[in-house]
Parts: C-alpha cells; structure tokens; sequence
C-alpha cells in the first residue's frame, strides 16, 4: 500500500513540493493501464475513485497491513475509547440465553462479519457465558482478509472457547454468503467493517437472508459527522490532521490510516444508513407505526464520532 | 413550480378525485378528530411481544425476563428484544398507553348527563385504577414507578402522567377554554399520580382505602381550589382599589 517516495517536483521560490499530482498520476496509471472502459461502474475508495471490483482488493491490501498491530492503530485513531464502544455494543445486545427451569439449553448463533481479529466474538461469547450463564452460545468469525482471521485464531488459541468449540472462522465475503443458510443466524454483527464494503446494500441483503426470523442486525461504525458543529470542525482537524501523522509515526504507513479516515467521510449519515436497513427489510427498533421517513434508529456513540443502527428481522 | 400547477389542477378536480391528495395512508393530524381514528400506537410486531410480555409480569415484574418471554411467545427469539431500547420501561409505557387508550371503552357515561363533572372525574380515575388491578400489575407497580423515575425516563413518564389527566377531563366533559384548563390538569395529574402510589401499599379488600384516600385528595383540591380563587380575587380588588386611589391623587396611571 506504501507508494516510493517519489517527491515530484520542488518549487524554487517557496520551497514547497508538490507530491499529490504524483501520487494522483500513479493512481491513474494502474488504473488506466487495466483498461478501464467509460461505463464501467466506480466506486469511492477513500476519496479516490476505483473500479468497483478492484475496490476489494485495495482494501485487502490496506488491511493485510495493519493486521499485525490492528489493536494499536484503533487505539491510536480513537484515543482508546473503541473498548468502550465495544463494551457497550455487546452489553446492549445482550447476547446469551438466560438457562431457565423450562427450557431447554439451545444456545444462538452469531455470526461477526468483519471481525477477523476476534475483538467483538470474544465479547459476546464472554458475555454469553459469564453474564447470561449461556455455555452453548457459538460464534462464527468472518473476515474476507486471511491475515486479519489469522490474528483472531491466534488471539481465541489459548481461550477455553476454542477447545469447546464455541468458535469457528470463515473467510467470505459479506456480499455473498454461500457457505451460511439462510435463517439459520440470531445475531449478526458487524463493527467497523461495513464502511469498506463496495456494495452495503448487498451485505445488508444478505444480513436479512442467514438471519432466523426475529434476528438481530448490529452495526457498530463510525458516523461521517457529528452533532455539533464547533465539535465536528475540531473532530475533522484530528481526523485528517492528526490520525495519518499518527500513522506515520507510529506503523511507518501513513496511507492507510489516510484511506480509513476518508473512508470514514464517504460513509453515509445515520440517518441514511438507517434509512438503507430498513430497505433490506429489517424493523427498526424505536420507529412509531407513523413515521414515514427514519428519525431515530440508531444510538450515537461519544457525540456522534460512532454509531450503533439496529434491526430485527420480521418473524 | 410544477409541483404548484398540479396542485391548482387537483384542487380544480371534482371532490371524489380529491382523496389522491392525502399522501400518507394514515394522515396524522396535531389536534383531536372525531372522525378519523387515530393510528395505532405500537407497529404489530411490538404490540404482539408487548402484550405478551405484559402477561408475564405478575410471575416476573417489569424486567427484560418478561420481555424476552414475551418474545418467545410470540414467535420471535430472545435476541429480538433489542426491539426495545430502553428495555423494561417500553413495557411500562406500553402499559399506560393501552390502558389511557382503553379508558373511554371501560367506561361511558349514559347521555342524560345527570352526573356531574367531578363525580364523572371521580369515576373516571377509579376506573383506571381498577384497571391496574385487573391486569394484574398493581402487585409490581412499584418496579414501574421505579423505572418511570430514573432521569432518562421522567420526560415520557411526564408526558404520559399529562395524557392521562387530558384524557380524563375529556371524557369527563370539560371544555373550559380560559387558565383553568391547565390548572384542572395539573391538579388531577398530581391527585391521579398520588392515588396510584397509595393504591401500591393498599391491602384492604376491594381496594376501599383507595377510593377514601382518592376521595380525601379530591376533597382538598375543591377546598384550596376554592381558598386560591377567593384569595386571587381579593388581591385583585385590592390592587384595583390601590390604582384608583393613586388616580384620585392625581398621578397618571
């Protein structure tokens, strides 16, 4: 993902270099040289504008880079609080089945899309099991990038979930789901993954299709912008200042971090997002029968930087 | 501008063409309407859990076990109670919306109208207490007051405690029109709010110490009604008296 660091040309009198028109050449030129035909569909990579089926594949290659220190790139982009976001996203959801007199232990099955290194998995199952006293509950791991799923097997190996055999990975792609029947999922989750898929509406089609009837789409994401204004001028500035200088600095990979915060900016508002799921079918919880477009659906996370959107499948 | 032509023309249209111009299949208007219904307040999935769960409520109280029971019942699964984000209280609240809805099919007045505002108010308000009964959650009432007191919850609690009280005096019969329309309401939410507490200790039989304690409090708001419009009216004649005595002295006021 490093372009050579080709400085382009420096200007003599005020001694600045212009690298950016380099950078935009060498992007064309792939692109270019691929033969890209006028009514091929694009799509946004970042606020760069790439062929649809090559969108994947550039943001494989971004995430087989930050594999290795994902957990530190998430703590530096977010200043630690994406545990608490986490924290709270699986304590909302509540995943478990409460062991009662009368029924019989089944256990859900959740599927975590995106989740390759196991951040959200090993959440819900240590919630499942310590708060709802639920030892059947499994989780299954997907991730379209094998690096990413390789950090999660590593993180479950020591855990007593993998030797009960609570956990399974699966490389897919969240657009097509072949190897997941449909209805057979209670709970899907997906967090800060949705943003660099090529076609959301797709995923969220094949959210509504593996999940059972009552089953609950979450996704946990980060929104384009805030609330408010004064705070969404400062939270821009950190975002597009700060966080690929961090990058630079800390993983030596400044364009990665410069495509996940622009991604983050081409992502749609809540309302939209919300407006998209309930398309896909899925009740929004929170909605009156009245309402006709999408108020609230969604719970803003720290003023807005994230977002939780919520759905259940009709039974 | 277009849109603006259309509108002229459908405006033109003879009246049986003109139901195309109500874009909403339930129109929802901001006042009251005696001729269209008001849309249903919960969609059928919520009401379904909802009103299952509510009969869970005896064995379990007003807690997410209920909800999630609700939801086993109704077809759907354990994980579907993120329906309801804020979780217990969505059934407290779905209990006072149905039983404030339900009040005027619980009791109607005979058309005489022999009874009185106040003895009608007083029915009224035992009525829906009677109702807590009958559901069976004056038992667990107080895990609802509990609920309905937490900081996140006091606006809509707010707003269904005021419902109520409008709903009362509407079916009562009131249609004062002046600042008494707002102090009939305050003073019955306070009376109705008080009784409901007071009904949650109650042991005796048919909940007759209910109705005596509801009686006392409605007694009070005639008496300090009555003390607090005599005293409005004194100080009226006295500044009234004050005004014409400073003309008589000469100042221009």
């Amino acid at each position: 993902m490093r372009l050579s660091a080709t400085p382009g040309w420096v200007c003599n009198d005020c001694r600045r270099s212009f690298a950016s028109s380099v950078r935009a050449q060498q992007q064309q030129q792939p692109a270019s040289s691929q033969h890209v035909r006028q009514d091929e569909k694009t799509t946004h990579f970042g606020f760069d504008t790439v062929a649809e089926n090559l969108k994947a594949s550039r943001v494989a290659a971004v995430f087989s880079s930050v594999a290795s220190n994902y957990d530190t790139m998430n703590d530096l982009m977010s200043l630690g609080i994406h545990r608490l976001w986490k924290d709270h996203f699986v304590r909302s959801l509540n995943p478990g089945i409460r062991p009662t007199a009368s029924a019989q232990p089944q256990g859900q099955k959740i599927l975590d899309i995106a989740g390759g290194t196991g951040d959200i998995a090993f959440r819900m199952l240590d919630h499942a099991t310590n708060i709802n006293r639920d030892t059947q509950t499994s989780v299954i791991v997907s991730d379209i990038n094998p690096e990413m799923l390789g950090e999660g097997r590593k993180r479950f190996s020591t855990s007593p979930y993998q030797a009960a055999g609570r956990v399974s990975f699966m490389e897919a792609n969240a657009e097509q789901l072949d190897q997941v029947e449909s209805s057979s999922i209670d709970l899907y989750t997906v967090a800060f993954g949705i943003r660099n898929f090529t076609h959301k509406q797709k995923a969220l089609e094949e959210a509504f299709r593996v999940l059972k009837p009552g089953g609950v789409f979450a996704c946990l994401e980060f929104a384009p912008n805030l609330n408010n204004l004064l705070m969404n001028a400062v939270y821009k500035r950190w975002s597009f200042g700060a966080i690929p200088l961090i990058g630079q600095i800390v993983a030596a990979d400044r364009d990665s971090y410069q495509y996940l915060v622009e991604s983050i900016e081409k992502f749609p508002s809540q309302q939209e997002f919300a407006g998209m799921i309930r398309q896909a079918g899925f009740l929004l919880p929170g909605q009156g029968p009245e309402d006709e477009g999408v108020k609230a659906g969604w719970e803003d996370l720290t003023m807005g930087i994230a977002a939780i959107h919520k759905g259940v499948k009709p039974a | 501008m277009a849109s603006l032509t259309t509108l002229r023309n459908s405006l033109r249209a003879p009246v049986s063409l003109h139901p195309f111009l109500l874009q909403n299949s339930t129109p929802r208007a901001l006042y009251h309407s005696y001729e269209h219904d008001l849309p249903p307040p919960y969609r059928n999935p919520e009401a379904a859990i909802l009103s299952s769960a509510l009969a869970h409520v005896p064995n379990h109280g007003f807690t997410t076990i209920a909800l999630t029971l609700g939801a086993r019942e109704t077809g759907y699964l354990d994980i579907s109670s993120n329906l309801f984000p804020k979780g217990a209280f969505e059934l407290v609240k779905y209990h006072l919306v149905t039983q404030r809805l339900g009040l005027k099919n619980r009791l109607q007045f005979p058309d005489e109208g022999r009874l009185g505002v106040g003895r009608k108010v007083r029915s009224l308000i035992l009525s829906r207490l009677q109702a807590n009964v009958e559901t069976g959650v004056v038992g667990r009432w107080q895990e609802a007051l509990a609920l309905m007191s937490l900081a996140e919850n006091i606006p809509a609690s707010l707003r269904e405690l005021s419902a109520l009280s409008d709903e009362i005096w509407f079916l009562a019969g009131d249609v004062s029109v002046d600042s008494s329309w707002y102090t009939k309401r305050a003073s019955l939410a306070a009376v109705y709010a008080a009784a409901e507490v007071y009904q949650t200790t109650d042991t005796s039989t048919g909940f007759r110490d209910t109705e005596a304690f509801l009686d006392r409090r409605l007694e009070e708001v005639r008496t300090i009604g009555g003390a607090v419009g005599g005293t409005v009216e004194w100080a009226g004649f006295q500044a009234g008296a004050v005004v014409n005595l400073m003309r008589s002295k000469g100042l221009r006021i």
